[in-house]
């Protein structure tokens, strides 16, 4: 609510009542507005949003009751207070199994409309109150993946961070065995804690927050500095990788960092699911409205029966000559997740025996914010 | 180096980090000491006077971390500590990817003057240390 004084709407085709309730209203300092009919009150609850409207069951065009239903459209939250003949308590009760908040029967001395416009009042504070609760709690939810991540990664973290000091030797000396044995522990957790940053990546990639933080940048320089990136850890599969000359930037809008994690996924898999003495090559293709990058490599390839699956979540090609799998088997279906958050396409093909490629399509940057 | 062995200050609600981290601070032969609840970090501050200082983001809430790095930086009871270097650690980095407000990135906030990932490795650890005591003295 506002810090104004509260503004109270009275719909009413007897202009003797709009009056005098404005002169009740008033003396109390409240903000008053007036409609002679439901349709122009409709209208007028739409564009002034007031806290309490006081409605006449019986009008003539659109019923009081019609206007009731009108409201809780405009605003679930504003509380409707309606004015009925004496006689007509059956309407009355109408009205409030239509969500009205009470009656006042006709004629009806000012008090009596203090009180009830008061209680109703308070009714809508507390309303917008639970409405803010309600958010809040929204929020918290948004949050929780954050907590809930903090809970689940602080206790593997802190074992993982003993590891490390044991290994380093600060606090005593290892035998070979003791820290052949640390060290793989200390491997197993690394993939636990990549697994849950993989499982969080994906909770919380959707498009709407990403388009936020899209700018545009060249692509191709990006790419050049992952493919860098990854020749050391090329080198130790016996692997050379390359990305072939274009010769222009290639300017996408996108988040530059989110794109270059599905690039290095691609690479990484294309490098260690590769051959020794294989390559890894990166093709930067390009048409009016979107470039393609191609990632290609001469590994063993994916078996066509297991082609549809390979971006669904923790699908893993069993194969029977690869050494075990290193990957939490997220990667991929996070890759897609990140380029179609981009308005983007990822496809792949591949030959068993002779390779496989990895083709991203992005839009190119036409010089407006997506939608 | 000066005459006394620069002193670190642990702010981190995690007794096992502490634990764990404190054997190579003083492996280096740096003075080290700790303080686990954000309620008593500035009282620690005050009596240990530390030459640099070691933050986790998330402690009770999830921006402890920065909340104490900014009235570190900037509040004026803490003037005689705004030039203590910061090095902000966190589990959580990856959670919004580098979207933690790092020095550049919130003009509104004072970040830490360096970050690391936890677990963090001896080595890196003890470098980025010395480099960052090296710069203020």
């Amino acid at each position: 609510m506002t810090h104004e004084s509260p503004l109270i709407l009275v719909i009413d085709d007897e202009e003797a009542m709009r009056d005098s309730c404005t002169q009740i209203l008033l003396k109390d300092h409240f903000r008053v507005e007036t409609a002679a009919e439901g349709t122009s009150g409709l209208r007028r609850a739409a564009e002034l949003k007031p806290d309490l409207v006081i409605v006449d069951l019986k009008m003539p065009g659109i019923s009081g009751f019609e206007v009731l239903e009108g409201l809780r459209k405009i605003d679930p939250q504003m509380v409707a207070v309606v004015i009925t003949g004496y006689a007509n308590v059956e309407s009355a009760v109408e009205a409030m199994k239509k969500g009205a908040y009470d009656f006042l029967p006709k004629p009806f001395a000012p008090e009596e409309l203090r009180i009830i416009i008061r209680r109703g009042l308070e009714r809508r504070r507390l309303a917008l109150e639970a409405e803010s609760l309600r958010r809040e709690k929204i929020l918290l939810e948004e949050n929780i993946i954050t907590m809930v991540t903090h809970q689940l990664r602080s206790p593997l973290v802190a074992i993982q961070q003993y590891f490390e000091v044991i290994l380093s030797g600060t606090v005593g000396a290892l035998e070979e065995k003791q820290k052949e044995m640390i060290s793989r522990a200390r491997e197993r957790l690394d993939r636990l804690l990549g697994l849950i940053n993989d499982w969080l990546d994906l909770a919380r990639i959707n498009r709407g927050q990403l388009v936020k933080k899209f700018k545009p940048f060249d692509l191709k320089k990006s790419l050049e500095k992952l493919v860098e990136f990854m020749k050391p850890h090329a080198r130790d599969f016996g692997v050379t990788v390359e990305i072939l000359p274009f010769p222009a930037p290639v300017e996408v809008l996108g988040d530059e960092e989110t794109l270059e994690q599905v690039f290095a996924n691609l690479l990484s898999n294309a490098i260690q699911y590769n051959r020794p003495g294989g390559d890894v090559k990166v093709e930067i293709g390009d048409s009016p409205e979107a470039v393609a990058i191609a990632v290609r490599d001469t590994g063993v390839g994916i078996a066509k029966e297991h082609l549809p699956f390979v971006f669904d979540q923790f699908y893993r090609v069993s194969r029977s000559e690869s050494k075990k799998a290193k990957g939490t088997g997220l990667g991929l279906s996070i890759a897609k997740k990140i380029v179609e958050a981009h308005g983007g396409t990822i496809e792949v093909e591949s030959e068993p025996g002779k390779g496989s490629v990895f083709t991203v399509l992005v839009p190119k940057n036409s010089g407006q914010k997506p939608e | 180096m000066p005459l006394k062995a620069p002193k670190i200050l642990i702010i981190d609600d995690d007794p096992d980090f502490i634990e764990a981290v404190t054997p190579i601070l003083k492996s280096a032969l740096y003075d080290v000491a700790s303080v686990l609840s954000p309620a008593e970090v500035k009282e620690k501050i005050f009596g240990e006077k530390p030459d640099l200082i070691i933050l986790d983001i998330m402690m009770d809430s999830l921006f402890d971390g920065f909340s104490i790095c900014h009235a570190v930086k900037t509040a004026p009871e803490y003037q005689a500590f705004h030039n203590v270097p910061i090095l902000m650690i966190s589990a959580v980095k990856e959670i919004t990817g580098t979207g933690f407000p790092i020095k550049k990135d919130d003009p509104g906030m004072a970040g830490p003057d360096e970050y690391m990932d936890k677990p963090v490795k001896p080595a890196e650890l003890l470098a980025k240390i010395e480099g960052m005591l090296k710069l203020v003295s």
